[in-house]
């Protein structure tokens, strides 16, 4: 199991889905949330330290999910952070390259909270062993 | 459930300004030509929106956002190319989605049939696949999304049907995940380098940025506004009990130190009004977003073409301007493209370029925003201008003759007037120019057209920077104290009443060789005088005011002195007849009415019927 006051970041550029996501998350439990507006302001809160779980979104300005995804990979501070890509339906071929960046799991938009809960769950299920 | 309706309100508002946002990248778009960083921006902003009402269960709009997206993403791909009809279609699409947020807002549980949309986006594409896509070149492909695309169908060969097939994929990958990952991590950071650390510096920057920016609710800031005014209330009458105090305990040293925080007060007074009026100011861009598209459809449909021009557009203006000024912006291009600008072959034969122009351009002058709208088309025809409102009755045959050029032009202005004979699908609606009038006057503004025979035409709107607090004049009126708005005054005499000539019933006096029309304040407010006021004086006030190129002077029994006002309005007054703005409460606690030199210049030159 996953720890509940496991700091999580949440990337998207459109403000309304940050609101969505942190909302189902906080429903299934995880309150320690915080926000980027993209892949670059993602990767500079990152450095930070102390996130537990990346949860982004794929298309944004400046960088998106993919590139934000290949870099947290490539630095060896952050690589170990698990990482959820949120995608749209049609988006299913991208999630080949995202896999071979090394995500840890998708999820399709739109989700519940019991959907967004099961896949968190199973990248800390995998991770844990 | 709370939580609920402030994200979909929240989710309306941005899905509103990505709309606004995209609306006049597709113009961009049509001027450029195909340009992969516009294309991706309005499939990003569709993409968004899809998904987040998806979340909210937005059927239509998702359904909409989809298709649209759809000709995005192909266009991006460079599986089509661009052209009118894609994007006269996906711009309807905008037009739906704005209509479909409506009604989310709304909460009217209205339902917009949006199947002849989706048919008229399918079809688009379907037609738009079929033609043959020039190859692109390969300096603007979007080189990397693509590949993975195409990778990912070679890779894969067979359609990913399921999820359970990725998410296999997934666990299979895993295992491997580590060694492969550290590989082609340790490759891409040997590859990144400079631009890598370049970027990072420049980051914490850009983020500090971002968190100063704040999302705060009108009314609370309406509630500080309202709140500061009140402060400058209490300042003004604290400033006037304190210099009685210092006239008559002068000796005392308290009094001293009462006048040293009174003016400290004053002056943090001052700044805390400009800084609250800050808050409420935003550049005017805001609204202007949608004109190169209006411009464009606009144009087309009456086979002219014209170029917008915008100037100025990060000039910031008060809230209530930006919510009030964009009505009168469109009817001002409406009127400059119908009845402005030529037909290209018109414009031709006259030696003019095919293409007219039209230009908005905002500055801050004094304490004042100015915006022109000018065009280099026909100019307004005067002698029509009168013809036409002589046959609609709106003016005499003897008040034509009498008009200037300058005058005739500002007949437009006149409630009834709209010089096509039948209202065109444009133009029409049954409003004329008199609304820009009326709307801009609302914002204590006024406007005002000048115009060169075949050389254009341009409207003036000029707007105050503030409209809660004013600098005001304080005059007495047969007892009475009123306020009148300082920024319309260009200045105040005194004269004796011999210098009041009488021409054709109407008072007026000479200033500086120039003739202007004199009223006497107390007549037009019905003030009928309780004996304190100087009926038959030698010695009058006068106020001069100009509005645009009308002025006019008000006789008062006496002037006052300067005094910075917070507008209260007053329900239920008509301001159109009484002349009166609203109220306010001055330093010495008593309420006066702040006078609307706007409507008495309005019905001061306002042309009678018939």
């Amino acid at each position: 199991m996953s720890d509940p006051n496991m700091k999580i970041l949440v990337v998207d550029d459109f403000s309304t889905m940050r609101r969505i996501v942190k909302n189902l998350l906080r429903q299934i439990g995880y309150e320690n949330v915080e926000e980027a507006e993209d892949g670059a302001q993602a990767y500079s809160r990152l450095q930070n330290g102390g996130f537990g779980l990346v949860i982004s979104d794929w298309n944004m300005p400046n960088m998106n999910g993919l590139d934000l995804l290949k870099k947290v990979r490539s630095d060896p501070d952050l690589k170990e952070i698990p990482i959820l890509m949120v995608t749209a339906e049609a988006e299913k071929e991208r999630v080949i390259a995202a896999i071979q960046a090394g995500v840890n799991n998708y999820v399709v938009k739109p989700f519940t909270g019991e959907i967004l809960k099961e896949k968190i769950e199973n990248i800390f299920d995998k991770v844990n062993i | 459930m709370d939580d609920m309706n402030e994200i979909i309100n929240e989710f309306i508002t941005e899905a509103m300004e990505s709309l606004d946002k995209i609306e006049p990248l597709f113009v961009e778009l049509e001027k450029k030509g195909h340009d992969a960083d516009l294309v991706n921006e309005i499939f990003r902003s569709m993409h968004t929106i899809k998904g987040a009402a998806g979340f909210l269960g937005f059927q239509s709009i998702v359904d909409v956002a989809h298709s649209s997206e759809n000709i995005m993403k192909k266009l991006r791909d460079r599986d089509i190319s661009l052209s009118t009809e894609l994007i006269d279609v996906i711009l309807k699409s905008i037009d739906m989605l704005r209509l479909l947020l409506g009604h989310q807002q709304a909460k009217d549980g209205v339902e917009e049939n949006i199947s002849g949309l989706i048919n008229d986006l399918e079809s688009v594409l379907q037609k738009a696949l079929e033609q043959p896509v020039p190859s692109p070149s390969a300096t603007d492909e979007p080189a990397e999304e693509k590949s993975v695309d195409s990778k990912a169908d070679i890779s894969n060969g067979e359609e990913i049907s399921s999820q359970k097939q990725v998410d296999e994929n997934i666990h299979e990958k895993e295992v491997g995940h580590d060694n492969s990952l550290l590989q082609s991590g340790e490759a891409a950071t040997a590859q990144r380098s400079l631009a890598d650390e370049q970027a990072s510096c420049e980051l914490p920057a850009t983020n500090k940025e971002i968190a100063k920016n704040l999302r705060v609710d009108v009314n609370r800031i309406d509630k500080v506004m309202d709140l500061a005014g009140e402060v400058v209330l209490v300042r003004n009458r604290l400033m006037n009990i304190s210099h009685y105090f210092n006239q008559k305990y002068s000796d005392d040293p308290l009094t001293e130190t009462l006048m040293e925080s009174v003016s400290f007060l004053d002056r943090v007074t001052s700044d805390m009004q400009l800084a609250v009026m800050k808050i409420r100011m935003q550049p005017i861009n805001k609204i202007l977003g949608k004109f190169p598209r209006f411009v464009r459809d606009m144009s087309a449909s009456l086979n002219k073409d014209v170029a917008l021009h915008i100037k100025g557009e990060g000039t910031e203006v008060d809230k209530s301007v930006i919510e009030n000024i964009s009505d009168p912006l469109t009817h001002i291009l409406r009127n400059a493209i119908d009845h402005g600008i030529e037909s290209p072959d018109e414009r031709s034969a006259k030696g003019k370029s095919p293409a007219g122009n039209i230009l908005i351009n905002i500055y801050q002058k004094g304490n004042q925003v100015v915006i022109d709208v000018s065009d280099d088309g026909k100019g307004l025809d005067t002698d029509r201008l009168k013809q036409k409102a002589i046959e609609k009755g709106i003016l005499s045959m003897e008040e034509a003759d009498k008009m200037t050029d300058d005058n005739a032009s500002d007949i437009i202005f006149m409630p009834g007037f709209s010089t096509r004979d039948t209202a065109n699908e444009l133009s029409g609606r049954g409003v004329g120019m008199d609304v820009v009038k009326t709307n801009v006057s609302l914002l204590n503004g006024y406007v005002e057209v000048r115009s060169d025979r075949d050389r254009g035409t341009t409207f003036r709107i000029c707007i105050p920077l503030t409209l809660a607090i004013i600098q005001a004049l304080m005059v007495e009126v047969s007892g009475s104290k009123y306020a009148i708005p300082l920024s319309p005054i260009e200045e105040t005499l005194q004269v004796s009443s011999a210098q009041i000539k009488n021409v054709n019933g109407q008072q007026v006096i000479v200033i500086r060789d120039r003739v202007c029309p004199l009223f006497e304040l107390k007549n037009l407010l019905g003030e009928n005088g309780n004996g304190n006021g100087k009926e038959d004086s030698e010695q009058k006030y006068l106020v001069v005011i100009s509005m645009g190129e009308k002025r006019f002077c008000v006789a008062v029994d006496n002037l006052l002195g300067q005094e910075e006002v917070v507008i209260k309005a007053l329900d239920g007054i008509d301001t159109s007849s009484t002349y009166v703005l609203g109220a306010t409460i001055t330093g010495d606690g008593k309420v006066v009415f702040i006078l609307d030199v706007n409507s008495m210049s309005r019905n001061f030159f306002e042309i009678a019927k018939g």
